[in-house]
């Protein structure tokens, strides 16, 4: 029995560190929520962009779990920038945070152990002009004028984001199976999008529009305006998903592995319908996903990103075509392609991602890097520019500075 | 109207006609093959497998729909040999798996596993040929009890099928998770303590604990990361090299088949479509599903662009698949022909098999 | 942190230098889990508390206050005596009888608290705290024989019936079907009245009793344990361990049964609870434990005959309905906690 218990010991928390964690825990969890249920003015989360070309600028972004197990530290200081008009795939593999940021972004974090502990998420969104009590500021003829605000939305509380939310920042999620309501009709759910986000709309002008953003995902209305969620294949769920974030008009559409639970064919056709609505609507996509090729396809920029933080970024030309971070080239390598001679063995990136709990405190990926320098044992490095639009973090590169 | 129009068609197809013509066909070509001898040299042969499911039942327990999940299926597989069988979600791929290993029991066809017809042996007379045919599942978070440890798990076949003493199982266990890529210290764990690439090394650990001839790969690489998959593709590859291994490498995604596989079979609607060597497929592919889904794999280079052959609408449900050729609804280069009448299964090239119209009008 | 670190022996430099960051990595056991997640909730340590006291007062209690046993009459009553004058009349004289009688008040019946008794006697001398006590013992002893029964009847017929399925499993169904349709108390009843005329000891017809009531009870704790097995037969683990060619009691006892165990746990307790009521009502209705042993429910019993009592003697009764309060929720707290605990999708 003793021996168990050592042995237990030895591979487990006990219980004076569980209970200390617990506590650590729960202070900040409370400091946290209160914060994000507190009620404030709106000028405490309005800001200016850095860059007026960016719709969404993403600065310095720590975004923590609290479990009892320790503080996981899903998106660790991790800053890029959406611009407007571009689609922005965020590539890594699975618990890199690249989901955590984006939903970050729509405040989707389950609380109370989910917390955006500190930095900025600068969105340019499209709002009513409002005055100083509060009162919509309208026109001559009485419509509301419409000005662009800079939320910060890391800094809103809970009771605003309905601002942002579907109105300016529409998400697709990975599952079309459980992401509609099985027990409400296609035409439904996408009526309801109109209701809320139009004033004052009529049944008869949420169904047009719903005919519309149907014609537009390539969807024949008719057919599907009545038909229950379970009665539509994956692809073609989908493709409502995609109508329903595309019925509010919005700004800024996150597409959180769009492709990911769908068959190779039905993919290819829901990426063209992606790249066609790209072109019609005014507004970026983030397109996050661990598919390189999808990214390929689809993005402008792309981030890289591993274990919470951010590797690299740059234009997808430079990514694919001069990846400088050890892991952005492992990855491109690991990738059996159609072209890929077959008789030689698969590059691998050994090892595993680490453990979320207890980072070390030099570079994340320094375990199973080929080209680990003694440098690499100290700090974790910083961005490096490679060029106006490349940045990478890597100790390889400081030279280069 | 209609009359005319049937009258200036060269010749009207009668749907009934057709399918009673491609039935007896078919059951002229089964009888003859079953009556060929075993090879000798094949680990597995597996001639016209058949694995339907019954939809709906009378009160009797007459079968009045059923699914036709897996419909004539056929390959020999030697040993260091792998199979791949590529083809999207409800093609059938996981069921003929399944159904060689006789985790489903077929419902018509012949599976040959080493010079022995396993079709119909009862589960007590299978437990003999369990130990030399094995399967990797896709989820490596389902595929393992949750409550035994990792020494727990690896040791119980070994055990079970007593393939060492009792008191070398320990020493045995830890060098196959050596060959694996599993540190000794994990022995003591569970398996929720790990990521997705380690369980699914645990799983092959599992799988080769009984020293198998043949395993069945389920989408072995499917849900992990990928710089993960080309771990686990590399270890498969090297376990084959060492053990001289026949693989059934089941996926969805071709370029990871491409990678590991000798022989390839594109399954569609239950059906393979084209079955041939990697070379043969890769290089020629003959039948229009198989170029589409070659198309329609994104290219990880931003600066190809290439053009896509467009598939449209969706698979349809295996449940009630289309008449004629199963492929005609989706396909850019379908004729009257193929909306009535099956496809026969023939040989173009050395061990090139497709099963399309187009090919024999050229 | 830093320090947790430091204390790990590095045994193989070569291997530790190789993945120190997977080796060193500490996670929260499964056990520690379960039992952080259980005292999260006040409600679940409150109900711990209140089972814990009431093992204890009926166990060891009767060890420790031992002035009186279960069905010791209190004789200590003062003796009164009655004078009466009693006039007959013999052959036409008339001769007056002085009578002494004695009106005992032998027993000392319905006494208030007193240091003698804490909780006073009831009607017939018996000490009420040492009958709760006794009482207790015959409630937790039958709850628990009853459920541990209940349990072994389940997870056979239902693991059998989730199992195997087919003609098997309809079978098992529909008598499970019929019991739940089958209504408990009229049938303990009809039961309590076959034993009375087969004078069965009084001591032992609640024995009887309990295995008539785990045999009607048992479809619930199958139909979970069925339930559970359907969606694990579908897990890839079992289709592996079938893949492996395992024996299939091998499949049940060693894959299948373990992980319907948190599941059950949790049925267990939550039953304890209804286990102890059903003995409750029993007793109450003069059908379980027959006077002189002491049981909650033939203590509550009284005020059905003498309904004066409820207000003039409410020690009588009152606290044996505090402890079938308390041990009822005591335990369902306990459950509750238990399936917040067990169950990681139950997690807030």
């Amino acid at each position: 029995m003793s021996q168990e218990t050592k042995k237990t010991n030895k591979n487990y928390l006990s219980g004076k560190e569980v209970r200390a964690i617990a506590k650590a825990n729960a202070a900040e969890m409370k400091r946290l929520e209160a914060y994000k249920n507190r009620k404030c003015e709106e000028k405490e989360f309005l800001t200016k962009m850095r860059d007026p070309n960016n719709l969404l600028e993403i600065d310095d972004l720590h975004t923590f779990f609290f479990t009892e197990q320790g503080v996981v530290k899903a998106v660790n200081g991790v800053s890029y920038n959406v611009p407007k008009n571009a689609v922005v795939g965020v590539v890594g593999e699975s618990g890199c945070g690249k989901s955590v940021t984006s939903m970050s972004v729509m405040r989707l974090i389950q609380g109370p152990t989910g917390q955006i502990v500190s930095g900025h998420i600068r969105f340019a969104a499209k709002d009513t002009a409002k005055d100083k009590k509060g009162k919509v500021i309208r026109d001559e003829n009485g419509e509301p004028i419409i000005e662009e605000k800079v939320y910060d939305i890391a800094k809103m509380p809970m009771r605003e984001i309905h601002r942002i939310r579907g109105k300016q920042v529409a998400m697709i999620f990975q599952e079309p199976m459980t992401s509609l309501n099985p027990v409400f009709t296609i035409g439904q759910q996408l009526d309801e999008v109109t209701f809320i986000h139009v004033e004052g709309a009529t049944k008869e002008m949420a169904k047009e529009k719903t005919f519309d953003m149907l014609r537009l995902v390539g969807i024949i209305p008719e057919n599907v305006y009545d038909a229950f969620p379970h009665e539509l294949s994956g692809g073609m769920r989908q493709r409502v998903m995609i109508a329903m974030a595309l019925a509010a008009e919005p700004r800024l559409i996150i597409a959180d592995e769009p492709t990911t639970a769908l068959d190779v064919t039905i993919q290819a056709q829901i990426l063209d319908l992606l790249q066609d609505i790209k072109r019609k609507i005014d507004g970026s996509i983030l397109l996050i996903t661990h598919d390189l090729g999808v990214i390929a396809e689809m993005a402008d920029y792309v981030v890289v990103m591993y274990a919470g933080k951010v590797i690299e970024k740059g234009t997808v030309y430079e990514i694919f075509k001069d990846p400088r971070h050890p892991y952005t080239i492992g990855l491109q390598k690991s990738k059996p392609t159609m072209t890929l001679d077959d008789s030689v063995e698969l590059y691998n990136i050994p090892g595993n991602v680490p453990n979320p709990i207890n980072m070390p405190d030099h570079c994340y990926f320094k375990e199973r890097c080929a080209k680990c320098t003694a440098k690499c044992s100290g700090e974790y490095p910083g961005m490096i520019q490679v060029s106006p639009t490349h940045f990478v973090a890597c100790h390889l590169y400081d030279e280069e500075k | 109207m209609d009359e005319q129009l049937n009258q200036t068609a060269s010749f009207v197809y009668d749907d009934a006609m057709e399918a009673q013509l491609f039935q007896q066909e078919r059951e002229r070509q089964i009888q003859e093959d079953f009556a060929k001898p075993f090879d000798p040299e094949a680990i597995l042969e597996v001639r016209h497998l058949r694995k339907t499911f019954p939809l709906k039942k009378t009160i009797t327990g007459k079968v009045t729909r059923e699914l036709v999940a897996v419909d004539d299926v056929s390959f020999k597989l030697y040993p260091g040999e792998t199979l791949g069988i590529v083809g999207e979600s409800g093609c059938g791929k996981t069921t003929t798996g399944r159904a060689i290993l006789k985790l489903h029991q077929p419902t018509g066809g012949q599976i040959i596993f080493d010079g022995v017809d396993i079709t119909n042996l009862k589960s007590s007379q299978m437990r003999e040929f369990r130990k030399q045919m094995q399967i990797i599942f896709q989820d490596p978070y389902s595929s393992l009890p949750p409550r035994s440890t990792v020494g727990g798990i690896l040791s119980e076949p070994v055990e079970v099928h007593k393939i060492v003493p009792k008191d070398q199982v320990k020493d045995y266990v830890l060098q196959l998770m050596e060959k694996c890529g599993l540190r000794d210290y994990y022995y003591e764990r569970y398996p929720h303590e790990f990521s997705g690439g380690q369980r699914q090394r645990i799983c092959i650990a599992r799988a080769l604990s009984v020293n198998p001839k043949l395993v069945i790969c389920d989408e072995p690489v499917s849900a992990l990361d990928v710089s993960i998959q080309a771990q686990i593709i590399n270890l498969l590859k090297e376990l084959q090299r060492e053990m001289n291994l026949a693989y059934v490498f089941i996926s969805h995604d071709l370029s990871v088949v491409k990678f590991i596989s000798d022989k390839i079979a594109v399954m569609y609607l239950g059906a393979v479509v084209e079955y041939g060597t990697k070379e043969d497929i890769f290089n020629n592919p003959l039948h229009p599903y198989t170029k589409a889904l070659f198309s329609a794999v994104p290219n990880p280079d931003p600066t190809v662009k290439m053009e896509r052959i467009k598939l449209q609408g969706d698979i349809p449900s295996p449940a009630n698949p289309p008449k004629g050729c199963r492929f005609h609804t989706r396909c850019p280069y379908a004729t009257e022909k193929c909306k009535h009448v099956p496809p026969q299964y023939h040989e173009y090239g050395d061990g090139h098999f497709a099963a399309c119209h187009l090919l024999n009008e050229e | 942190m830093e320090e947790l670190k430091n204390q790990e022996p590095l045994e193989n430099t070569p291997e530790a230098a190789d993945e120190p960051l997977d080796k060193n990595i500490k996670l929260m056991s499964p056990t520690r889990m379960v039992v952080r997640r259980f005292f999260r909730s006040k409600l679940s340590i409150i109900g711990l508390i209140m089972v814990i006291g009431l093992f204890l007062f009926s166990f060891v209690g009767p060890i420790v206050y031992n002035e009186w046993g279960e069905t010791e009459l209190d004789t200590s009553g003062t003796v009164e005596y009655v004078t009466r004058d009693i006039t007959v009349f013999e052959n036409g004289v008339e001769y007056t009888i002085r009578q002494t009688v004695e009106t005992a008040k032998r027993d000392n019946f319905l006494a208030g608290p007193s240091a003698d008794h804490p909780l006073g006697t009831d009607q017939q001398g018996y000490d009420v705290l040492v009958r709760l006590m006794y009482g207790g013992r015959i409630s937790l002893i039958f709850s628990f024989l009853a459920v541990i029964l209940v349990t072994l009847l389940g997870v056979v017929l239902g693991g059998i019936s989730g199992y195997f399925g087919g003609w098997v499993d309809t079978v098992i169904m529909r008598l499970c079907d019929v019991l739940m349709c089958l209504p408990g108390v009229p049938i303990l009843l009809i039961i309590s009245t076959i034993l009375d005329s087969s004078g069965i000891d009084a001591q032992y017809r609640i024995y009887v009793l309990m295995i008539c009531l785990s045999i009607i009870s048992w479809p619930g704790t199958a139909r979970l344990v069925r339930g559970q097995i359907l969606s694990l037969r579908e897990q890839e683990y079992m289709v592996a361990a079938e893949a492996m060619g395992y024996s299939t009691g091998r499949k049940i006892f060693k894959h299948l049964v373990p992980n319907v165990m948190p599941q059950l746990i949790v049925q267990m307790t939550l039953s304890l609870g209804s286990m102890i009521l059903y003995e409750a009502t029993l007793s109450y209705l003069n059908l379980g434990v027959k006077p002189p042993f002491a049981a909650w429910g033939t203590m509550i019993n009284v005020i059905s005959q003498r309904p004066d009592y409820i207000s003039a003697y409410p020690l009588v009764w009152i606290p044996a309905g505090i402890c079938i309060v308390i041990a009822v929720l005591g335990f369902n707290f306990v459950g509750d906690g238990l399936r917040d605990a067990l169950d990681p999708k139950a997690r807030r």
